[in-house]
């Protein structure tokens, strides 16, 4: 029982950082039908962003500032770069393809992915580095019941996560820029000639899904996960699993499909096997494809004729 | 409604094509004149006469290279450029090729290394290819639920779930992460292939085998119908086609075609690791037929030599400069016109550039104490003119950046501001390169490689070879 | 006698919207039936469920007294239905002889070996399909001979994209054609010559055909009989006379009143 709920815990952890991730695929997925395959890779850089504000303020074992001001440092800035970096992505690569066939965007987003990958290889060498985490905050602090506990850490992923989505939820339903973002989702052209500022609007989504990505790879580096120029990779593709089992282009189902992923990862590492772990989420893809192939809350494509 | 003069304009545009200037006109006739056959034959000649010449092992271990990734160019092209299915999951066909090779034709299965299976390559190359296309079809079928986008996903994730297999399961028979070793190679009625020429003259004959019943196979009903679907999907079905079916065909040839340059990898290495099928390989294989030209036969391998050519310059430091330098000139003399303005420009680079090192030598000699990275004569040519501390890494890094961003500026600017930001990045490039990239040879591999992805899509999405395409973008 | 194209009491829902409802028509052979209607009546999407793109709700299509409900497109069209689109969907990037071989994939049987290896019958085949784009092209006089074979379709001009629909839509030897407005964005005179051609391949090569057309004059032209929809639901049928003098239609397109026909507009 105890093994179980902490099965839950960890995996609710890791469903959240998932779903995070996940929001910016089906974002960008939902605006401009382009599924980015370099988001993994940005979720990467803010965990290498975070990293380095760590140790910019004197490493993990003698930090020079109060540890919320760090968090909220480390969250900003890993915010601001990755958005800033999405951003420069859709600027520079992506517009210059908005009519080119499908495949090209694909194929750049391939391409970009790669060169960030190398790049941070080549800026910072490819040792994994550590937040260390458990130096500046004690896995002690928390919820602690019987053997199950909750450190900080984790009650501060799942708070941060849920408050973000619930705000991008709001941010898409209420303000212009979310009626925007609706609108140039459903009709380029016709959004353009009713005057929404596309351009401005394509690259406001992509800041705001980097920006969450950034926020992820922030968190994932205090929750103890290793920092290395590779780990986008995995990263991305279980968060696009999530956006697609979901229902690729919905908020709310990147949001469950997130929590789904995670909380199946984790109850196969602990009661099926750590190795395959990966096939399982496979296997999760494939069986939502074949029962329900728009998702969980995607609603059936109507062909188009 | 019908545009005035448009009709005409349209059909006069292959006119002015001919009436081109220079060597592209000579190109472009030339082209027209030499049919399918003739071309083919020249490339198993100049195949030929390149195998005499090499004498090299490595070389010959070069061009065997080059040939393999072309011919899993061309086996790419067929889901990717004909039928317009993103696969990403091609790499596991090439594994489980280069795999099933190693297990029925190795000694490695058996205990104590005596034992194993050791069919022929006669045998055990159609078994293993004839295997890959039944998994492709299975795949296939699967990933054919989904509209193209999560296509791509699927696949992804069969390169990752073929890495996790053979990373993880029972060493004894995959060889877990050590890969297996001692495997046989080429043979079948008594003969067999060993030496590097041998397996470049294998891999010329099956690329160009493999070219021509691709040709073959394009010219065909089956080939038509790959394009009209890759066209319109609907319109397609509508006339008859069979669009399903003809995707899991064209993912299923693909996947035979990686699956038997598998089989010629595995016995020429002699060894197979998981690591030889990540996805950086995946990667490279794109750029290939990125470069070449998607959807052209000859773009695939020309993709394929010229990459794995690239990839060797990049690899020795004496030649690496040839590649780079070469690169920014060719780009300069392609881009740059009128020939005064190139003038200027590489004039400009050259002064720029002594000036620079000039004022930053008289205020410290320790950063430019550093050599260039470069060896051979391009090194003792750039030996005055770049600036290199003698710790160059920090500052390589920043360069690196700085050069980023210089590019992102070239692209937003026109005319002469353009060609004046051209000035300086070109000198950044050229320090950066000597501080910090050419130190790594393998990482500026990966990156030129990333590079060639989106600039070529964002260039000349047709590549060198390709033919433009247009598309109704229908969302 | 069955007619050649039977819909019999056919319905279609898209969730709550009706599109088509307990629709009844046929066509028989060697006839030209109309289908004409304000837009939105849901002409197309009779074509769309009749070739097999969308599945009918209730109600069923006979193809010479056979039900071809649920069957994919590509098999409906090999048993004998071509059709046009009203928004060109030609092969762009294929030459104008290769989009109308492309339509015979379904009429053809040379496996992929025996196309590598041109065995007997992939080059018999092959030869047949070359011969029959030439004789389908040739049906439009010189607008889709000569140079033209070779040129992609994306530079022909706007009427002649129309020909090579109807040209790739004949390659797959239907009996029964539909055409999804064959003369929208044409002049008056190529219009003319869409009338006369629709005859011709009446006349000359026995097909029944369905047509949906805006154009009144062509509707008149060509028309054995013809069906008027709105909403989804038949409102008349019958001569061109008939039909366009019909109340319904006249109140389908033009309103029951003033206020009404400002409302439309």
């Amino acid at each position: 029982m105890q093994e179980f709920i902490q099965t839950i815990v960890n995996g609710l952890q890791t469903g959240c950082l998932y779903a995070l991730i996940a929001l910016g695929y089906t974002m960008v997925y939902g605006v401009l039908k382009l599924l980015n395959f370099a988001h993994g890779d940005v979720y990467m850089v803010g965990a290498y962003i975070g990293y380095f504000v760590i140790r910019w303020f004197g490493g993990p074992t003698s930090l020079s500032i109060p540890v919320p001001l760090l968090l909220l440092i480390m969250f900003g800035l890993a915010a601001g770069g990755c958005g800033l970096l999405g951003v420069a992505m859709e600027r520079f690569a992506y517009r210059p393809l908005r009519d080119a066939p499908r495949i090209a965007p694909l194929i750049t987003a391939l391409g970009i992915s790669f060169v960030l990958e190398n790049t941070v290889l080549l800026l910072f060498g490819g040792e994994p580095r550590s937040y260390s985490t458990e130096r500046f905050i004690s896995f002690s602090t928390g919820i602690h019941f019987g053997h199950v506990s909750i450190d900080t850490v984790q009650i501060l992923i799942v708070v941060v996560s849920v408050g973000m989505m619930f705000g991008l939820r709001e941010l898409v339903q209420r303000t212009t820029l979310g009626k925007s973002m609706r609108a140039v989702a459903s009709d380029r052209e016709a959004a353009e000639m009713l005057g929404i500022n596309v351009n401005r609007t394509i690259a406001l989504t992509f800041f705001i899904g980097s920006a969450m990505a950034g926020v992820a790879g922030v968190m994932s580096g205090l929750a103890g996960i290793q920092v290395a120029n590779t780990i986008g990779f995995l990263a991305g593709l279980k968060a696009f699993t999530a956006a697609v089992v979901g229902g690729i282009g919905s908020i709310p189902g990147a949001m469950i499909g997130g929590l789904f992923i995670g909380l199946a990862e984790s109850f196969s590492a602990s009661y099926i096997s750590s190795q395959y772990t990966d096939l399982i989420v496979f296997g999760i893809l494939i069986g939502t494809m074949l029962i329900r192939p728009q998702g969980i809350f995607g609603r059936p494509a109507l062909q188009k004729v | 409604m019908a545009q005035i003069g448009v009709d005409e304009w349209v059909a006069q545009s292959g006119g002015r094509r001919d009436q081109g200037t220079g060597w592209r006109k000579l190109l472009a006739s030339a082209e027209d004149r030499v049919g399918w056959w003739p071309r083919l034959a020249l490339v198993v000649f100049a195949g030929l006469i390149a195998g005499q010449l090499i004498n090299d092992v490595n070389l010959q271990n070069v061009a065997f290279n080059g040939l393999l990734y072309a011919m899993l160019a061309l086996g790419l092209n067929i889901a990717v450029g004909w039928a317009g299915l993103l696969d990403l999951g091609y790499i596991a066909f090439f594994g489980l090729g280069a795999y099933g090779f190693a297990v029925l034709s190795s000694s490695a299965t058996g205990s104590g290394g005596n034992g194993g299976t050791h069919l022929p390559a006669i045998e055990s190359v159609p078994v293993v290819v004839v295997v890959a296309g039944v998994v492709g079809v299975v795949i296939g079928l699967i990933a054919l639920r989904l509209s193209g986008d999560y296509l791509a996903i699927v696949t992804l994730f069969v390169g990752q779930a073929f890495m996790e297999i053979v990373n993880n399961i029972d060493p004894g028979t995959l060889g877990g992460v050590n890969g297996l070793y001692s495997l046989d190679s080429f043979h079948s009625f008594g003969h067999q292939v060993t030496s590097p020429l041998g397996f470049y003259y294998l891999a010329l004959v099956m690329t160009v085998a493999l070219a021509a019943i691709l040709h073959l196979l394009d010219t065909s009903r089956t080939g038509r119908a790959w394009r009209a679907l890759r066209d319109d999907q609907l319109a397609a079905s509508a006339m008859t086609i069979p669009v399903n079916k003809l995707k899991v065909m064209a993912f299923s040839f693909g996947a035979m075609v990686a699956a038997l340059a598998g089989t010629v990898f595995a016995a020429q290495q002699n060894t197979v690791f998981p690591t030889n099928f990540t996805a950086n390989i995946l990667i490279l294989i794109y750029a290939c037929l990125v470069l070449g030209g998607v959807g052209s036969i000859a773009g695939a391998i020309l993709g394929g030599l010229v990459v794995t050519i690239g990839e060797q310059l990049l690899s020795s430091p004496n030649d690496a400069g040839y590649l780079f330098y070469g690169l920014i000139l060719i780009t300069l003399v392609l881009r740059v016109r009128p020939w005064r303005y190139l003038a200027a420009v590489l004039a400009g680079v050259v002064a720029f550039g002594f000036a620079a090192r000039g004022i930053v030598g008289a205020i410290s000699s320790s950063a430019v104490a550093g050599g260039p990275g470069s060896g051979g004569w391009i090194g003792s040519a750039v030996k005055h003119y770049v600036i290199v501390p003698s710790s160059p890494a920090t500052y390589g890094n920043i360069l690196y950046i700085v050069l980023i961003c210089a590019l992102i500026l070239i692209v937003r600017l026109h005319g002469i501001r353009r060609l004046l930001t051209v000035i300086p990045t070109v000198y950044i490039a050229a320090c950066c390169w000597e501080s910090r990239l050419i130190v790594n040879p393998s990482i500026t591999t990966q990156i030129m490689i990333g590079a060639i992805l989106i600039v070529t899509m964002a260039a000349r999405p047709q590549g060198l070879l390709g033919t433009r395409r247009v598309e109704l973008v229908d969302q | 006698m069955t007619a050649l194209l039977e819909l019999d009491k056919l319905s279609l829902a898209f969730g709550g919207l009706r599109a088509i409802s307990e629709l009844d028509l046929h066509v028989d052979e060697n006839e030209i039936v109309s289908v004409i209607g304000p837009n939105g009546a849901g002409k197309s999407t009779v074509f769309n469920v009749i070739t097999g793109i969308y599945e009918p709700t209730e109600g069923d299509v006979r193809l010479a007294g056979e039900s071809i409900v649920g069957k994919r497109p590509y098999k409906i069209t090999t048993l004998g239905i071509a059709r046009t689109f009203q928004s060109l969907r030609l092969f762009q990037n294929m030459s104008v002889k290769e989009n109308v071989k492309s339509a015979t994939y379904g009429k053809t049987k040379a496996t992929p070996v025996e196309s590598i290896l041109r065995l007997p019958r992939a080059r018999r085949e092959e030869r047949e399909v070359d011969a029959l784009a030439e004789e389908v092209l040739g049906f439009f006089g010189q607008r889709l001979t000569g140079y033209r074979w070779d040129q992609p379709a994306y530079v022909l001009s706007y009427a002649n994209r129309r020909r090579l629909e109807i040209a790739r839509a004949l390659a797959t030897r239907p009996r029964l054609l539909l055409l999804d407005e064959p003369a929208a964005g044409m002049n008056p005179k190529e219009t003319h010559e869409v009338t006369e051609l629709i005859g011709r391949l009446r006349n000359e090569l026995g097909l029944a055909i369905l047509v949906i057309e805006h154009d009144m004059h062509v509707v008149e032209g060509i028309s054995d009989r013809v069906v008027a929809l709105d909403h989804g639901v038949k409102i008349a049928e019958g001569s061109y006379e008939a039909v366009a003098t019909h109340p319904a239609v006249v109140e389908a397109y033009l309103g029951r009143d003033p206020e009404a026909l400002a409302e439309g507009a």
